[in-house]
């Protein structure tokens, strides 16, 4: 018998119902594959971490987030998927998780994951570690504000002052200084908005 | 929600602890959502913690049992100098100079100083022991305000660590104190000088002693 198939192998992979007995089927698998769990792990915890991160803002949730993701994911996740595939798996996977972690604490979803929008978090040339134009976008906003609105807002969220500490900077009261932030929040919102428009 | 619990919810954000319960309205989003995204531009703090990435490993190698390879463990992921590269590059994006992303991000973190537009600098160095080991990197960058970030990771130290910068004159400034885990730790804050003047930058331990330091061209 000979070792050449008889019929080419298709192309997506599918059997074909022949009834050929000695017809080989090959499934064509993309080469950019993850070949054990470790390195699906290696090449997606920091990236994931990164979206959950700039999605609810702390340390602590960001960590548990990811875990759940991980958890969630390793179970059902097929190695012969291609690197795409596990990436979108892992998003959609983050997308369920970040939604549900809201609506437990908040019983709102504030931010969201959009595996569309969102893949460049997880696909993004080795190297690039700064996925995000949010850095950039922060500056745009904190630059639209008026001049104590940026300050308080860069003294809270960028040095993390206390309020107490900012109020200090400032030469206010902290009363003051809560007003100050509460209204500066809401306009760099709005300014937000309008950035988004 | 009222102001009292948003800044509940501000203050958790500012001292990175977790969000916690609270009910929110519908119309509270867009600035819960700005809030969020603030915390989330201050450089240094959008990497993962090496002990969480080492310790989840271990817990999905304990969950998929067999699935993984019992011989397999993680390799320590040095992050230093892409890492520093990335918060360079978000402390200048935060500034507003995109200029400043691209000239890092392509070259190799070692003494220099990247001139970027508008006045602004950015200057990098690398610690380095008595013995020449190289045990950290330091990025200093001119803006309004000014900044410092750098990663350090001495072996076998584990307390509180002090950062001193040398001005060209000689004189030194004390940026601040932080802990080191397992050795390594990460540290940034705002400054009030001259990035052109600084001449170097030290690593001192509670008891005075210089356990690293840095020189920037």
């Amino acid at each position: 018998m000979s070792s050449v198939p008889r019929r080419s192998p298709r192309l997506d992979g599918q059997h074909t119902g022949s009834s050929d007995g000695d017809v080989i089927y090959l499934r064509v698998v993309d080469a950019d594959v993850y070949t054990d769990w470790e390195s699906v792990y290696r090449d997606n915890v920091d990236r994931l971490y990164r979206l959950m991160y700039s999605r609810v803002g702390n340390r602590p949730d960001a960590e548990d987030l990811t875990s759940e993701v991980f958890r969630t994911s390793f179970g059902p996740l097929r190695l012969a998927s291609s690197k795409g595939e596990v990436r979108a798996y892992l998003l959609v996977t983050a997308r369920t998780v970040l939604a549900s972690h809201w609506r437990r604490h908040l019983g709102l979803a504030v931010t969201s994951i959009d595996p569309a929008r969102d893949i460049a978090y997880l696909a993004e040339p080795p190297g690039s570690e700064q996925p995000s134009d949010a850095p950039l976008r922060t500056g745009t906003i904190l630059a639209a504000l008026p001049d104590r609105y940026r300050r308080i807002l860069e003294l809270r969220f960028l040095e993390t002052c206390s309020i107490k500490e900012a109020a200090q900077a400032m030469d206010i009261t902290v009363a003051n200084a809560k007003v100050l932030q509460h209204r500066a929040l809401h306009m760099a919102a709005k300014v937000a908005l309008e950035l988004e428009q | 929600m009222n102001s009292r619990r948003l800044s509940a919810f501000v203050d958790a954000l500012v001292a990175g602890r977790r969000s916690g319960n609270l009910r929110a309205d519908p119309e509270d989003a867009d600035v819960l959502r700005m809030a969020i995204a603030l915390r989330a531009s201050r450089p240094g703090d959008a990497e993962p913690d090496e002990q969480f990435v080492s310790d989840l490993y271990e817990e999905l190698l304990d969950q998929a049992d067999s699935r993984l390879s019992p011989s397999a463990r993680p390799v320590k992921i040095r992050r230093g100098r892409t890492a520093l590269a990335a918060v360079a590059a978000s402390i200048a994006l935060v500034g507003g100079t995109v200029a400043a992303t691209q000239a890092i991000t392509q070259r190799p973190v070692a003494p220099s100083a990247l001139q970027v537009p508008h006045g602004q600098i950015l200057r990098t160095a690398t610690f380095e022991t008595a013995g020449h080991q190289v045990s950290g990197q330091i990025v200093a960058y001119r803006s309004h305000p000014s900044w410092v970030f750098m990663n350090v990771d001495v072996p076998h130290y584990a307390g509180t660590i002090f950062c001193r910068l040398r001005a060209s004159n000689g004189t030194t400034v004390d940026v601040g104190k932080f802990e080191l885990h397992n050795g390594t730790g990460e540290f940034s804050r705002s400054i009030q000088v001259d990035v052109g003047r600084l001449r170097g930058a030290e690593l001192v331990t509670s008891s005075g002693s210089i356990i690293a330091s840095a020189s920037f061209a």
